[in-house]
């Protein structure tokens, strides 16, 4: 599935790329045409270029996740200790995951209309710790500890408007939109360690992981708002850009009617809370005009 | 070109608002359908095992449990409520006086009761318990049975399963709800020390475990599953002679029937073990008015289950079928659900329950939504044992059964 997004993805972008008005075997003849232009021909052109543009191109990056509670749960329940203790301590912005990105963008005067259509995986973490012990034999004691590792794949497909506040060869912009994930694939892995005092000393352990694939435990989509700034820098007749986004969901990434739908997280007490995911994301990429492109596949853009 | 792009333009957005309108949101119906809870109890010495398992009237479940006590032979008595989420609410240890309690746990007059005994008598006890247990009453019987091993709902009273120690007798009684016994039995279990030892050890922590039981066939005989001449056995009577009607018998404490549901007439669902070997017979006819051995009745032979497995055997109805219930525990430490046709004794379909921790079965229920709970011990960290609730939705079941 992974291996068939990204072929689409790369082959969306060469195929609109290298299928516009002006490769190199028609740039020889066009050569001729545009040495006969006018002065005032080529301004409006280039005017033409500058106000309206398609652009097409592929970025990548990193992210980070924060999980947000919005209604816990908990497969232990506990019947004589505060609930408080039983709950998950979750880990923000701490574990990274990777994007990459379609990027189609309709700019016109300095506004531009982009749809950034995304694979993207995302991890996030939560602990649970548990203790048993005996107030009158300090030697009867166990303590466990919980890693819960959550794995993610969405197509995230966000629709921003953008504002570039210069027109210059280095162009800042901000962006802000909203965005529909669709989930791909979804995994848990589960590290169980402790320490036991009980057993003739202190003595440290730790398990094998528990790895299950958990699609069914998450929720087939989410959606949110997202927005952010960045800059594109004009190379030649492209863009590279920079950006920097934070995505925020708005609904459930947690499918409650399978919260407890795997019997080996079951089994360990494991129940996902409800929760919205947030997602600080840093792509870099580079985009492709679509319109009047000049000699030698070059723009008419002498910014 | 640009045409498909525009194209591909307009059709993402009307994707993405029809996927946005499939918001996974969590509700009470949801909540009460499926969970599964492990209770901790985070004291280190603590066990705490379950019996048995009833739902309540505001959707909650009671469980009654048993649970170690450091300084007697015998366990004491735990009881927890929990709502229609599985959440705990309360939970009470009766006075460590009161020992040995036994299932089921069964519903009259808008109260849940079940039997015990007295530490230091060992006489039966009868004890009252109300949903939410604020209002808990623990009574003596009038008559001096000792050593309550099972007991049942009849109609609107209580089948009690005993042990005279005194006599060396099985004794079958009908129980009122206010304590007065109305009727009562007495079974020789035979001559000699020997005959009786696997039956204390039974009711001393860590001894061999009998599935002693009570029943009735509707509208037919009493029954009860113990100790009658020198054998675990399924002894059927009417309750008026020393004499059973029928009796199918044992092997010695080795064999007999782990459990019974009467259907119809002479028509049963049981479970049998022998010599550790286990035997499903969800479709089995047992004479109840002739002697007859277990080993005389095949069944259906299962090598996943642990040696002389617990088994429960639950009627219900899943997916428009009367289905047989046949809970039970793996050797792999898992609960094993197995649903077989009634009408046929076919099976339909399984499932287990439980990973990463070992699990026991206690108890399974069908619940007021046409799911089922299941009640069993699991071993928290592998060692602390701990009340465990699965609830299964009527919709998985459906799946379960369909072919």
């Amino acid at each position: 599935m992974k291996g068939l997004l990204l072929i689409a993805l790369v082959s969306f972008s060469l195929t609109s790329a290298f299928s516009q008005p002006g490769g190199n075997k028609s740039g020889s003849r066009k050569k001729n045409r545009v040495s006969y232009m006018t002065k005032d021909r080529m301004q409006r052109e280039e005017n033409k270029f500058l106000e309206k543009q398609w652009w097409l191109g592929l970025k990548g990056g990193t992210n980070l996740t924060k999980a947000i509670v919005t209604k816990h749960f908990s497969g232990v329940s506990p019947a004589n200790y505060p609930i408080a203790d039983a709950l998950k301590e979750y880990e923000d912005f701490k574990s990274y995951g990777s994007q990459v990105t379609l990027e189609g963008t309709f700019y016109f005067r300095q506004l531009s209309l982009s749809l950034q259509p995304t694979y993207s995986r995302s991890r996030f973490v939560y602990s649970n710790y548990y203790a048993w012990s005996d107030p009158e034999n300090a030697g009867h004691s166990l303590e466990l500890h919980y890693r819960q590792t959550q794995k993610t794949e969405h197509l995230v497909i966000p629709l921003l408007v953008r504002y570039d506040i210069t027109a210059t060869r280095l162009r800042p912009f901000i962006q802000a939109g909203a965005f529909a994930a669709l989930l791909i694939n979804a995994g848990k892995e589960v590290t169980i360690s402790g320490t036991d005092y009980a057993s003739g000393g202190e003595h440290e352990f730790s398990g094998d992981p528990i790895i299950v694939g958990a699609k069914d435990l998450f929720a087939p989509a989410f959606y949110g708002l997202m927005g952010g700034v960045g800059a594109h820098y004009h190379q030649g007749n492209i863009r590279l850009s920079l950006d920097i986004s934070y995505r925020y969901g708005l609904t459930n990434i947690v499918s409650p009617a399978n919260r407890y739908g795997n019997d080996r997280l079951a089994g360990v007490g494991d129940a996902m809370d409800d929760m919205t995911m947030d997602n600080i994301v840093i792509s870099v990429g580079c985009v492709f005009p679509l319109r009047f492109l000049g000699n030698a596949y070059k723009a008419v853009d002498n910014k | 070109m640009y045409r498909r792009f525009l194209l591909t333009l307009w059709l993402l957005p009307v994707l993405v608002m029809f996927f946005t309108s499939c918001v996974e949101e969590t509700t009470p119906e949801l909540e009460e359908e499926k969970f599964a809870r492990l209770y901790d109890d985070n004291r280190f010495n603590e066990s705490i095992i379950p019996i048995d398992v009833a739902q309540t009237t505001d959707g909650g479940y009671l469980v009654l449990a048993k649970r170690r006590l450091p300084e007697s032979h015998f366990t004491g008595i735990y009881l927890m409520k929990v709502n229609s989420r599985g959440e705990f609410e309360a939970a009470q240890e009766l006075d460590v006086q009161y020992v040995n309690p036994v299932g089921e746990l069964m519903v009259a007059d808008g109260n849940h009761y079940f039997f015990c005994m007295d530490e230091l008598t060992v006489q039966t006890h009868l004890v009252r318990v109300s949903e939410n247990l604020e209002d808990i009453a623990v009574n003596p019987l009038q008559a001096g049975l000792t050593y309550p091993a099972a007991a049942s709902l009849q109609g609107n009273e209580f089948l009690l399963l005993s042990y005279d120690h005194m006599e060396k007798l099985s004794v079958l009684s009908l129980v009122r709800p206010d304590g007065v016994v109305t009727a009562s039995q007495g079974y020789d279990i035979g001559v000699g020390d020997e005959v009786d030892e696997p039956i204390i050890n039974h009711f001393i922590g860590g001894g061999k475990k009998f599935p002693f039981q009570t029943g009735r066939i509707p509208g037919g005989a009493y029954f009860f599953n113990g100790f009658y001449n020198y054998t675990f056995s399924l002894v059927f009577t009417d309750l008026n002679s020393e004499e059973p009607m029928g009796v199918v018998q044992g092997q010695h404490d080795d064999g007999g029937f782990s459990a019974v549901l009467p259907i119809v007439s002479t028509k049963f669902a049981a479970a049998r073990f022998n010599f550790g070997d286990n035997f499903l017979l969800p479709n089995v006819v047992l004479p109840p008015n002739a002697i007859t051995s277990s080993v005389d009745y095949p069944g259906n032979t299962l090598p996943e289950l642990v040696p002389n497995a617990t088994v429960k055997i639950l009627r219900t109805t899943i997916d428009g079928t009367q289905t047989l219930v046949f809970a039970s525990e793996t050797r792999s430490k898992q609960i094993a659900l197995l649903f077989y046709d009634e009408a046929t004794g076919a099976l339909l379909g399984s499932h287990y329950l439980g990973f990463s921790n070992p699990f026991e079965v206690a108890s399974v229920i069908a619940t007021e939504d046409d799911g089922l709970l299941v009640c069993g011990t699991a071993y928290l960290a592998g060692r602390f044992p701990r009340i465990c609730l699965f609830k299964l939705p009527k919709e998985e079941l459906a799946e379960k059964v369909r072919r």
